[in-house]
């Protein structure tokens, strides 16, 4: 540690503001309030403000909350809309079936359907409400490790106000040392700063990936007289085209408050054609006659992506090392079958913060003493939940009939299925062919980008607000820009330019030398994180930009 | 030195805006807001000008409970008290009927500088600041680039077009800022917990014993967005001709031709 950091001491601090973390710092405050203890608790957040980074579906479970604030009914919960019934069709290119059955884990009548950025905002205010100190707009940029090298005493935020080079400029602000006995990490899915203690301390399983899809969402504002107006359902699932059978995804659409409805589409991250673009298969799923009809003369009022941990039950982490705990998706935990992490994400985080209250009480910040979660874990219905989708992932990777096969077995045997454990398909990154020439044709055939309902990814990037200070070092660590512009140009045609959905990759070719170069945006960048998982050659390392930049979700 | 800011919060600037049901006021739901620009070059002036000269800066603005965001940011840049003026009579003032009811409250407090923004990037009226400087009877040097101060007096500097303007005053005075007069810093984790604990002063006119002013003067009936470009498109083709061919179907594809 440089010592000419400043310093600022916390019983708790809380590294990411979703759902995890703020459930987990209202738990905290609650329990620390009827033990009669008095703790300095924060929460830090890159967005601007809560809720700017938070993207999720979402038809919300509401098990946890129910735990955390029985009365949640009463104190302004942020609900869109009740789940009035369920469809899940299958598509075909031109057609569509309404299946006729769909698993139970898909059922969500009665649910409501909501905002995560939304729903984060409210939370944040009976966080902050406790007494909780939340600050939004500082990066954990760096975690902080005691002489020892294994004990995480804290997080180094982001230093604001360098250049592109990454020198002070005239008004730079230092990042300042946030020194906790427990440290929470809510960073959601593929969390940098878990990455770097992954790297350190080995938390995530060996023998088990982790393994993630990429969602792309809208929220669409339709006419008063709408597809809802008199539809039965308003929870759409989708699966089959435009990924097929083989590739893991599907779309969803649901039913929003005032006319909106929130749509996206989510595609795995174990897909093999380097031509596959997400935008592309997103605006593929968008443009099909039965979600066009669904969405007709309506006009897109925001636009983001995220990626999902989609590993499940085997490739969860080591919960606790010494000094912190992981809290929602940066630890996987993810109710797969159910399609929903947000209330498995909030157990999760309250169930950390009942460990940091009982080593905040025996003063013991070990690992030994923070593995209560871990048994609290075990215990809980969190796990319950994650172990009866422990093979879902598994089987949703696999191929053709095989995955119907699998996927119809482990529902009737409570998730064993025909193999348990069941292996992953290998990490994302290595599941991407070579080009053969037979790749399928990229083109989104019957796409008119009309700037309204339909529009091009820079138009997206644009209605995720996305703002970075443009005079700041580049946030994207190419480790080896030459293999850029060689193999993978060679073997995948650069990939990047397609998977990532904020179009932060392009390659151009020199005018004078005719060869490739790649060229990067970072101020478009989404933070979804795909390009760390999906880049073949794991060229590329996401790092935290300045505090405060990315997307500004309002609605998402 | 006793310096006060005048400040507004307006939607922030990526925010998109759309117009309401009444079609003379913007929807405000789904907004984040943020202090106005011009205002945050004044709130770093006068921060500036303390830590050279000593005193204290106060933050004024009228608005709702949500601008007390506006002040603690404010307060955690370095200001040292707020004052939130929240009464619907005074919300529902026109830019002259603001510059009143500002100028009736600085009436009763202690300065010696009074700093605005040139304008709110929301109304772009650029009235207020000149106003309130207009009813407390004190000299305004507006769209300043520069100042320094001693003896009493301010000096400014104002780009005016094809050069520069040196402009002084005795002091108390009122200035109005332009870009390019400083870039505002980053508010600190630590600036921001100490902000936290700060007390933020909440009026209603009554309360500051301003009379609530007569009916608007000026009234705005309707408002409009700019016409959205349709997007271009560009015709692809191998050779001059085939994009003339292609050109001549798209025009009479739009019944041009």
């Amino acid at each position: 540690m440089s010592p000419e950091r400043d310093q600022i001491d916390f019983d708790v601090l809380f590294v990411g503001g979703g759902p995890a973390n703020l459930a987990g710092a209202i738990h905290l405050m609650q329990l620390a309030a009827e033990k009669n203890l008095e703790l300095e608790v924060a929460l830090i957040e890159k967005g601007k403000k809560i809720g700017a980074h938070a993207l999720s579906g979402a038809v919300f479970n509401p098990r946890a909350l129910e735990e955390l604030m029985p009365d949640y009914l009463d104190k302004g919960f942020p609900s869109e809309k009740k789940v009035r019934g369920d469809r899940l069709y299958y598509l075909t290119k031109n057609g569509y079936h309404a299946l006729p059955w769909s698993p139970p884990a898909m059922h969500n009548e009665g649910f409501h359907t909501v905002s995560l950025a939304r729903l984060t905002r409210w939370l944040a205010d009976i966080a902050e409400s406790l007494g909780v100190s939340i600050f939004p707009g500082f990066a954990g940029k760096e975690v902080l490790f005691a002489k020892d090298g294994k004990t995480v005493v804290g997080v180094r935020t982001g230093d604001k106000g360098l250049d592109r080079e990454g020198k002070p400029k005239k008004k730079f602000e230092p990042g300042i040392d946030l020194m906790a006995n427990v440290t929470i990490f809510g960073e959601g899915p593929r969390g940098s700063l878990v990455g770097e203690i992954d790297r350190k301390l080995g938390i995530f399983p060996k023998d088990m990936p982790q393994v993630f899809e990429t969602a792309i969402k809208e929220v669409i504002q339709l006419p008063e007289d709408n597809f809802f107006s008199t539809s039965e359902f308003n929870d759409i699932h989708t699966m089959g085209y435009p990924l097929g059978i083989n590739t893991p995804g599907g779309g969803f659409i649901y039913e929003m408050d005032q006319n909106r409805v929130a749509l996206g589409f989510i595609t795995g991250l174990s897909y093999e054609d380097p031509m596959l673009d997400t935008y592309d298969e997103f605006m593929k799923f968008k443009t099909h006659p039965l979600v066009a009809g669904i969405i007709k003369e309506g006009k897109v009022v925001e636009q983001g992506a995220r990626t999902i941990a989609s590993g499940g039950y085997y490739s969860l982490p080591e919960l606790a090392v010494d000094g912190a705990l992981f809290a929602g998706g940066c630890a996987s935990i993810q109710d797969l079958p159910s399609l929903k992490g947000i209330h498995v994400s909030m157990k999760s985080g309250m169930l950390a913060a009942e460990a940091a209250i009982k080593a905040t009480g025996e003063k013991d910040f070990t690992r030994e003493s923070l593995d209560h979660y871990t048994e609290l874990f075990k215990k809980s219905w969190v796990n319950g939940e994650l172990y009866k989708g422990r093979n879902f992932a598994q089987a949703l990777a696999r191929k053709g009939l095989s995955k119907l096969i699998h996927l119809g077995a482990q529902t009737v045997t409570q998730g064993r299925g025909i193999f348990d454990p069941m292996a992953h398909h290998g990490e994302d990154h290595t599941a991407m062919n070579v080009l053969n020439g037979t790749h399928r044709a990229k083109a989104v055939d019957r796409i008119t980008y009309d700037g309204e309902l339909y529009v091009d990814k820079l138009t997206g990037v644009y209605l995720s607000k996305t703002l970075h200070r443009e005079d700041q070092p580049c946030h994207l660590v190419i480790h080896d820009p030459a293999v850029c512009v060689t193999e993978c140009y060679e073997k995948y045609g650069n990939p990047c330019v397609r998977f990532c959905p904020g179009n932060v990759y392009e390659m151009e070719m020199e005018a004078e030398t005719g060869k490739p170069r790649l060229k990067l945006n970072p101020s478009n960048c989404l933070h979804c994180k795909t390009c760390e998982i999906k880049d073949p050659f794991q060229n590329i390392l996401w790092t935290c930009p300045e505090g405060g930049d990315g997307p500004n979700y309002a609605v998402l | 030195m006793e310096i006060i800011v005048l400040m507004k919060q307006v939607p922030a600037t990526e925010s998109f805006i759309e117009i309401a049901q009444d079609g003379r006021s913007i929807k405000t739901e789904d907004l984040n807001w943020v202090i106005n620009p011009y205002d945050e070059l004044a709130l770093e002036e006068a921060i500036r000008i303390k830590e050279t000269h000593g005193g204290s800066v106060t933050a004024v603005t009228i608005g709702q409970a949500m601008a007390q965001d506006a002040i603690r940011t404010a307060m955690a840049m370095g200001v040292d008290k707020g004052l939130l003026i929240d009464d619907p009579k005074a919300l529902g003032a026109d830019s002259l009927g603001t510059a009143k009811i500002l100028a009736a409250t600085l009436g009763t407090m202690e300065y010696d500088l009074i700093l605005a923004g040139q304008r709110a990037v929301d109304d772009d009226s650029y009235v207020v600041g000149p106003a309130v400087a207009q009813y407390l009877d004190i000299p305004c040097i507006t769209l300043v680039t520069k100042q320094t101060l001693s003896d009493g007096k301010i000096q400014c500097e104002r780009t005016i077009d094809g050069g520069t303007e040196f402009v002084e005053a005795a002091l108390p005075a009122l200035l109005t800022t332009q870009r390019g007069l400083n870039e505002p810093r980053y508010t600190s984790l630590p600036g921001i917990m100490k902000a936290k604990k700060k007390k933020i002063d909440t009026q209603s006119l009554a309360d500051l014993g301003i009379p609530s002013p007569a009916g608007a003067v000026s009234e705005t009936i309707a408002m409009e967005l700019p016409v959205t470009k349709r997007a271009g498109k560009i015709l692809e083709g191998d050779t001059p001709e085939a994009k003339a061919d292609l050109l001549v179907k798209a025009l009479q594809d739009a019944n041009f031709i």
